[in-house]
């Protein structure tokens, strides 16, 4: 197989080698013509377009824009954490997650098993949500806030695209 | 280091428009995104240009976090576990604590919160071995007072599309421009 030439593929599960060469060029740059994607692998436009085709459909890799929380007139993010007691953490999740200013959650292992990123358009609004949270919520007993100040590094390579 | 956050470039509806267009499909074309918000196409390229030497807006790949394998070990796609590590260092250390963190190339993310020398990395990992392996560093350091780490369980909802993605450098190099 390894020796066979790279295929078009209807259905893919895993990402395969070719697939790993192609995203490499797309990390580079997110727009680069399959064709030119091509000549720099050795591999056909028409090959390299039905991959990246069969990889967004699958749901394996996506190249999307990932824009700055300003660009949408959010003023500040945080991460809110919730401590749940009496009450599944999944459902707290839940709630949360119906939330449009919320853009993730996740739940951890930590003490505050929920944990969301929120984006607010000013800090009364920040407020606001994390009393919501902890007085219309049953089962939150705790919320931490860790407004984001300075951002150090930012690569969104890998993420849960599935959810 | 730089001792106030920089200015924010301003941007307008415009730019959000196209954010919003280009979101789950970067690779749409411009004469599309030109046409349906009116503009001309070399309007929708010098916007782009603009955001994306601001740091405001990345065009990227994105792999699905259950098919991802090791970026640097290479091997099969497993998949990867998500993990956030808040750090609290001891006085005088943010610094000093921040390079080390920068250093690691598991660390995907890394900001700073609230006023309180608190550091957050976020972590992308191949295997839980290799979780153990970056705490161990990070409590390793010199300057660190605490590392709590939260390894994701389970994700509900992400929003890929929107996120602090401006770094201190991408601002510090706008307001020079």
């Amino acid at each position: 197989m390894s020796e066979s030439k790279p295929q078009r593929r209807l259905r893919s599960t895993a990402l395969d080698e070719t697939d790993h060469r192609i995203i490499e060029v797309l990390a580079r740059d997110g727009r680069a013509q399959s064709t030119t994607i091509g000549e720099e692998l050795g591999l056909s436009g028409n090959l390299v377009a039905n991959r990246i085709r069969a990889m967004d459909s699958g749901g394996l890799m996506r190249v999307v824009a990932v824009a700055d929380h300003r660009i949408h007139g959010y003023r500040m993010v945080a991460r809110i954490r919730l401590q749940v007691t009496g009450r599944p953490p999944i459902e707290v999740a839940q709630e949360m997650a119906l939330r449009e200013d919320v853009l993730s959650v996740h739940i951890t292992s930590g003490r505050y098993p929920v944990s969301c990123l929120y984006a607010f358009h000013n800090a009364r609004e920040m407020l606001e949500a994390v009393r919501n949270a902890s007085a219309d919520i049953p089962g939150v007993e705790d919320v931490d806030v860790e407004l984001v100040n300075n951002v150090y590094r930012y690569i969104p390579a890998v993420g849960p695209l599935g959810t | 280091m730089p001792s106030e956050t920089p200015e924010y470039p301003t941007t307008d509806q415009l730019d959000r428009d196209i954010a919003v267009m280009l979101a789950h499909d970067a690779r749409i074309s411009f004469r599309k995104i030109a046409a349906d918000l009116g503009v001309t196409e070399g309007t929708v390229r010098g916007r782009v240009k603009r955001l994306q030497g601001a740091g405001l807006l990345k065009l990227v790949p994105i792999i699905d976090i259950d098919r991802a394998r090791d970026p640097v070990a290479g091997g099969h796609s497993g998949g990867q576990h998500m993990m956030f590590i808040t750090v609290r260092c001891a006085s005088g250390k943010l610094d000093h604590v921040r390079q080390a963190l920068l250093a690691m190339p598991q660390v995907s993310a890394l900001y700073d919160a609230n006023a309180t020398p608190r550091l957050v990395a976020v972590c992308i990992l191949p295997s839980l071995e290799d979780a153990a392996q970056v705490m161990n560093q990070i409590l390793g350091m010199d300057g660190i007072r605490e590392a709590e780490s939260e390894l994701v369980l389970q994700s509900v909802k992400y929003n890929a599309t929107i996120g602090p993605i401006a770094t201190l450098e991408d601002l510090a190099r706008q307001s020079t421009d």
